[in-house]
């Protein structure tokens, strides 16, 4: 991509002045547009950029949002990456604490500093080969486990035949990816594609939207530079209830949805999750931000990492805007949007429960 | 600057200096080449007043230090309202952006977007009866200053029409201006005094219903008869944004009309849908606009002269709006053309579409309005260089215009 070209053809419509960051810091250098204008003038050799505009340009989820609402289509998330990554080349970037994630990365193969020994601690089965592979991810190795077990207990009532990889599971890379540190992505990458390979892995399931997103669109492509041959299915977990689960109704539980980004409008799967939760009898209200619009719960990118009080707004208008629909439960389909709502809706009292479809879906499996 | 920066801080909670920030708030919609672009002068800093007192501060300083100062909205305006000539405070309002519903109106405060607006609006029955057709960025405050026409003006008229009352800042303080005297404020880019809030007249938020008809210009004008609101676009404008490959009205009902034959429910939604939508036109080529007001009688003559331009229309309840897209060839050659259709359109009873700071030579602002500034704003400080007097930009124009 050249971004150069992409910054030129904003027409400074403002459209995109529904950023979500945007509206809480309310200045032009944090909203895409102003974003789109510094880098063009810095890619044009016109200005300099200091510490403090580094910093605006990277207040920001990736979330897409601006990409949806661009009248002249303009590939906004690649773009953000491609600016961030450029930064990252010139010496301007990583922020902090994206460098000290990258570091606890490069020792531990997560950015949680969670021990990779203990990264299958939250297996309570044999591990057997498959060719199916079970990629658990970051998150819901060493923070949700109970998520990575409900995913493995669903695929096996689902008759699933799966392995998991364990301590040969890495990070998946997208954080970095996000943040514009390819170095350490491309290494992920490698550790992870290696092991597939060798286990003779021809279908990876995930649960996290983040890697199935960064398996399914971004390991095809860095594998493509590479010269590797990258021919493995990816799926999201929910995709795989929707087409295979057969479930026993709940009754009188009022629930709501968060699209995740990396979900919805990255990837663009909108229907299935709703429809796995119209099976299982969940009393369903939508949210006003949904779908295409759904606002982000405000983690993603590096955001939460790097800008917390920015992303914690964001998880409190979320969860206000849930709270509002009547629903007991926040239901999502995503560790990393789950963990930060939560956390937000704690903030608030809990006074809705956040929960990831899996979790239920997994309970109510007509076996 | 050095005033500024000691001041600002004791009576603004929101301001900014910084260099780059400065350059972002220098631009707006409007497209510049970098020959015009050395008379583009950076403000000395930006300010987001949340409320009255910041806004007397800021012009009590304005006036003290004799600094201008340049209001802005969301700089959607493809005019320069929003550029800034001179070094200056731009005074950013979107964080004056509260709405209050009153007895069937609606007081909403400079910096409210259109659109949040209206959706808010509908959840509790209300709609607007006009707004913009940037409406997903633009905010009320700079539609004001801007003026002009857009969604439901084939009903309600233009934005004036629809305003009970606005307050505005200036240096003797805040005032409440109603009726006649909103011809001082409305259009005049804040060279009078700066918006600060509007109360909007509104409609019942009725189920509108959307239709296309496949028509020429010429009988697009005998249909519009009942509507809320009727857009006319050409062919090469259609395949441009992709909503559709022919000449086609659309027309937006309150009341459904009974004969329903002729219409086209599905491309008049789609048509609808993407009311907003129209730098779509930009997705393949760098494009520009350009915009002129026509009566009724001589509009359909205007048309056919204007048949090679990509062409959007917007029928209002006294005139009718016109507005070319350009692809951008030569940025000069470009502007020439765009010029050219002005040119034509006066020819046939036209008027260029607003002011700003490209056409303040125009005439459209009358002496009185410009006694008035003088009486208001007697250091030239308010939006300097905008409608109601010409700076170096709108005096090229001049030149241009002069070109057989």
């Amino acid at each position: 991509m050249n971004i150069r070209e992409v910054a030129a053809k904003c027409s400074k419509c403002g459209y995109c002045n529904v950023c979500p960051t945007y509206r809480i810091e309310g200045w032009e250098s944090v909203s895409p547009r102003g974003k789109m204008q510094i880098a063009l003038a810095f890619l044009n050799g016109d200005i300099k950029i200091d510490a403090k505009t580094v910093k605006d340009i990277f207040k920001c989820s990736v979330c897409g949002l601006c990409e949806e609402v661009c009248p002249v289509d303009l590939p906004l998330i690649s773009f953000w990456e491609e600016l961030r990554y450029e930064l990252t080349k010139r010496g301007y970037a990583p922020l902090s604490v994206h460098k000290k994630l990258k570091e606890i990365t490069y020792r531990h193969f997560n950015p949680y500093s969670g021990e990779q020994e203990k990264r299958d601690e939250w297996v309570d089965f044999e591990i057997k080969p498959a060719k199916t592979l079970y990629f658990a991810g970051c998150t819901a190795s060493f923070k949700l486990q109970n998520l990575a077990k409900a995913t493995a207990n669903a695929l096996s009532k689902l008759g699933i035949e799966f392995t998991v990889a364990g301590r040969n599971e890495y990070c998946c890379g997208s954080p970095f990816l996000r943040t514009g540190q390819r170095d350490i992505f491309e290494k992920l990458f490698e550790k992870n594609f290696r092991y597939w390979e060798k286990a003779g892995i021809e279908r990876i399931i995930t649960s996290c939207p983040g890697c199935y997103r960064t398996l399914s669109l971004d390991y095809p492509k860095i594998a493509e530079e590479k010269g590797y041959e990258f021919n493995i299915e990816v799926v999201h977990t929910v995709s795989i209830l929707e087409r295979e689960g057969k479930f026993e109704k709940i009754e009188k539980v009022k629930g709501t949805y968060h699209d995740p980004c990396h979900l919805g409008r990255h990837m663009g799967m909108y229907d299935e999750p709703r429809n796995v939760i119209r099976k299982l009898g969940i009393d369903f209200v939508e949210m006003e931000r949904v779908r295409e619009h759904s606002l982000c719960c405000g983690a993603g990118g590096g955001l939460r990492s790097q800008f917390k009080e920015i992303s914690f707004e964001i998880g409190r208008q979320r969860v206000l805007e849930a709270m509002e629909t009547g629903a007991e439960y926040l239901i999502t389909c995503c560790p990393f949007c789950e963990y930060h709502l939560s956390k937000s809706a704690e903030k608030l009292g809990n006074k809705i429960k956040v929960v990831d479809l899996v979790e239920i879906a997994e309970k109510l499996i007509s076996l | 600057m050095d005033s500024l920066k000691m001041e600002l801080p004791h009576s603004v909670k929101r301001y900014d200096f910084h260099p780059i920030q400065r350059i972002l708030y220098s631009q707006d919609l409007l497209k510049i080449s970098p020959f015009l672009r050395r008379f583009i002068k950076y403000p000395l800093c930006i300010v987001q007043p949340e409320n009255d007192e910041e806004v007397i501060s800021i012009l009590e300083m304005s006036r003290r230090l004799k600094i201008p100062i340049v209001p802005r909205g969301a700089a959607t305006s493809a005019y320069g309202g929003a550029t800034t000539l001179k070094n200056c405070i731009v005074v950013d309002f979107t964080r004056m952006n509260r709405f209050e519903l009153k007895d069937g109106s609606v007081v909403a405060e400079s910096g409210v977007v259109w659109l949040d607006l209206e959706k808010e609006l509908n959840k509790a029955g209300y709609a607007l009866r006009v707004y913009p057709t940037s409406a997903p960025a633009s905010t009320v405050g700079g539609w004001i200053a801007q003026g002009g026409y857009g969604i439901g003006s084939l009903k309600y008229g233009d934005i004036k029409k629809n305003i009970e009352w606005i307050e505005v800042a200036d240096f003797d303080g805040v005032k409440r201006v109603k009726g006649e005297d909103l011809k001082y404020y409305v259009g005049l880019f804040g060279t009078t005094g700066l918006v600060l809030r509007a109360c909007l007249k509104l409609r019942e938020n009725r189920k509108l219903s959307n239709y296309a008809v496949k028509c020429s210009f010429e009988e697009a004008l005998d249909l519009t008869d009942g509507a809320y609101h009727a857009s006319y676009m050409n062919k090469s404008l259609g395949n441009m944004i992709g909503c559709g490959d022919a000449d086609v009205l659309l027309l937006t009902f309150e009341e459904p009309p009974s004969d329903l034959s002729y219409f086209d429910e599905v491309l008049g939604s789609k048509i609808w849908d993407n009311r907003f939508n129209l730098l779509k036109a930009a997705r393949n080529a760098d494009i520009i606009f350009t915009e002129a007001i026509l009566p009724y009688e001589s509009a359909s003559e205007f048309y056919s002269k204007m048949a090679n331009f990509a062409v959007k229309v917007i029928f209002t309840t006294d005139c009718v709006v016109f507005l070319g897209v350009l692809p951008l060839r030569g940025y000069y050659r470009t502007v020439m053309k765009a010029v050219k259709f002005i040119k034509v359109a006066e020819k046939y009873g036209g008027r260029v579409y607003s002011t700003g700071m490209l056409f303040p030579h125009k005439n459209i602002v009358g002496g009185e309005i410009k006694e008035y500034k003088k009486a208001v704003d007697p250091e030239n400080l308010l939006n300097p260089g905008k409608a109601v007097q010409g700076n170096v930009i709108s005096r090229l124009i001049r030149l241009a215009e002069m070109v057989p």
